[in-house]
């Protein structure tokens, strides 16, 4: 009889086994949430330089938070989350998963891995993609810490969400895009609370050109970085470990898109 | 091997499984599990592979409660119903996961999934995608990630659905093989002629109920109360009028040039026919049981429970 594998050896192979899947479809649509506003952006604002138009740090800003933030952020999480372990549950392939010796726990961070690392390059490349438009350097390390770190948690999120409840996908998006926005108007302990908050913390607003509160969702932002950055890393592990917890106590059978039992 | 021991399984209000008792002993050899549709037969083999836990009673696989049990899950293989595999992914390299989930890696990794491509006659396909395959080469490339780790319990759920005659062929024989080399298999359909074709044992599952388990004959001599359908072949009149006097007997009806007799405990008519055929007292020229096979016990069966 074989030992049972580690959680680590069962995180190991599931991520490499379903890697492959970040090359199709889904992983260029993934791609091209990123790739998409940020090429149109640098070839708008080419178009605008060869015509005379002056270089405006404040553009790169603008992208950053008016779109990979509050749109393309979330809907990444959206769009990559339902390929993960809620994958195999709808495809009814969960079964043969589970009835593996492997932690059924570390399942779904194995599955969510690839989509996190794949997104996490689209927005690292998008991220330097914006330097093109006159983006601070000064403010690089922060808003490439700001995604990446904010990926993982709202990846986490939706794949949580997706394990616990049937309509994830809209629970996700009413969070993301009903939630999140009210971080402008929110107490401030209510604005920690929200992605918005912690990613603003991180990657700040303040070019040379424009104003904090012409940008910043919040009036004050008084979050450290370095708590900002450890509670998007700590949210986005609880969440895998909910995930992780919530399907190891699931009985799932094989009609696999509901738990039975 | 295997206990249940009063174990049931509900979904919500609805009762899957009622509460069933039953022993497999350790050992190779085939078990078929028979039902209709909806008799509990996939939900007895979640209970046995660990995917459902019981709602009362006790399950127990190699001594232990199987759900979520690594130390069961290790020594067992499962190969659900359908053929579903995970889109995008090529057979080689899903095996090769599949086979680290169950604890193997390196050299005997590598071995045991070009062991088990061998087994099921895919290793000169198992580069292609799922997208790819036919119904058949999935069903296979599905057991073999079921043989993987070389499990003493194989379970199969409807294996043989949506394969053509040959790829059924072909899986009957490789199943054989297994139980053969000392591997337990237990194996669900209600094809009935394929489960007669494949099994030495049997398990008979109606609306969440066994009804009886044994050898298809076992189970034939508990239905002695059940009547058996016989054609009597000769003069219909004179063989009518000595089946009405026999005690067995519960319906007859005529035909042309021979009678059809429903009898109750055939192993003690049939000699009585017999002499009186030999004798001379009946112009019996040919005797036909019509309903000795499977699907006539396993209608009876659930004629009787429905």
């Amino acid at each position: 009889m074989n030992a049972a594998p580690s959680p680590l050896a069962t995180i190991r192979a599931t991520a490499l086994g379903y890697a492959p899947r970040i090359l199709q479809g889904r992983g260029w649509v993934l791609a091209g949430l990123v790739a998409v506003p940020v090429g149109l952006s640098i070839l708008i604002y080419t178009l605008a330089r060869l015509q005379g138009a002056d270089a405006n740090p404040g553009e790169a800003l603008k992208v950053f938070h008016e779109v990979l933030v509050k749109m393309m952020l979330p809907i990444m999480a959206l769009v990559a989350a339902p390929a993960g372990i809620r994958e195999d549950l709808e495809q009814r392939t969960l079964p043969l998963l589970l009835v593996r010796p492997a932690p059924a726990w570390a399942l779904p961070l194995g599955k969510g891995l690839p989509w996190f690392a794949w997104g996490a390059l689209w927005l690292v490349l998008g991220a330097l993609g914006l330097q093109i438009l006159g983006g601070d350097p000064a403010l690089l390390p922060g808003r490439l810490v700001a995604l990446v770190s904010a990926w993982w948690g709202e990846l986490a999120l939706m794949t949580l969400i997706g394990l616990v409840f049937k309509r994830g996908t809209l629970w996700g998006a009413l969070y993301f895009f009903l939630w999140e926005p009210m971080v402008r108007i929110f107490p401030p302990f209510l604005q920690r609370l929200t992605f918005t908050h912690h990613i603003e913390s991180l990657a700040g607003s303040r070019a040379l050109e424009v104003k904090a509160n012409q940008l910043l969702a919040q009036e004050q932002v008084s979050t450290h970085p370095a708590l900002a950055i450890l509670a998007l890393i700590l949210f986005g592990a609880i969440c895998w470990a909910l995930a992780g917890w919530k399907l190891h106590r699931t009985p799932i059978g094989l009609a696999g898109s509901e738990a039975e039992g | 091997m295997i206990t249940l021991d009063r174990a049931s399984l509900r979904y919500g209000p609805i009762l899957g499984l009622s509460p069933t008792t039953f022993e497999l002993p350790d050992g190779g050899g085939i078990t078929g599990l028979l039902g209709p549709n909806g008799a509990g037969k996939s939900s007895l083999l979640q209970l046995l592979s660990g995917l459902l836990p019981p709602s009362g009673g006790e399950v127990r696989v190699f001594g232990e409660a199987p759900f979520r049990n690594p130390a069961v899950l290790a020594r067992l293989g499962l190969v659900p119903e359908g053929d579903r595999l995970p889109s995008g992914l090529r057979a080689d390299r899903w095996l090769r996961m599949m086979g680290e989930l169950s604890g193997l890696a390196g050299e005997a990794l590598q071995a045991a999934v070009a062991k088990a491509l061998v087994t099921v006659g895919m290793s000169d396909r198992a580069h292609l995608t799922f997208a790819r395959m036919s119904k058949g080469m999935r069903q296979r490339i599905r057991l073999a990630q079921a043989l993987l780790h070389g499990p003493e319990l194989l379970i199969l759920d409807e294996p043989f659905n949506g394969l053509d005659p040959e790829a059924r062929l072909i899986l009957m024989a490789l199943l054989r093989d297994l139980a053969a080399q000392g591997t337990r298999i237990l194996v669900s359909s209600h094809i009935l002629g394929e489960i007669a074709q494949l099994t030495d044992r049997i398990l008979l599952l109606f609306r969440g109920r066994l009804l009886a388990e044994g050898t298809v004959t076992e189970i034939r001599q508990l239905l002695d109360r059940h009547p058996v359908e016989l054609r009597l072949t000769g003069e219909a009149q004179a063989l009518a009028r000595w089946a009405v006097e026999q005690p067995e007997l519960a319906a007859l009806r005529m035909e042309e040039g021979s009678v059809v007799v429903s009898v109750r405990s055939p192993r003690d008519i049939l000699p009585r026919l017999q002499k009186a055929a030999a004798e001379g007292g009946i112009p019996l020229s040919a005797l036909d049981p019509l309903d000795l096979n499977l699907d006539a016990v396993f209608q009876y069966l659930t004629k009787d429970h429905a």
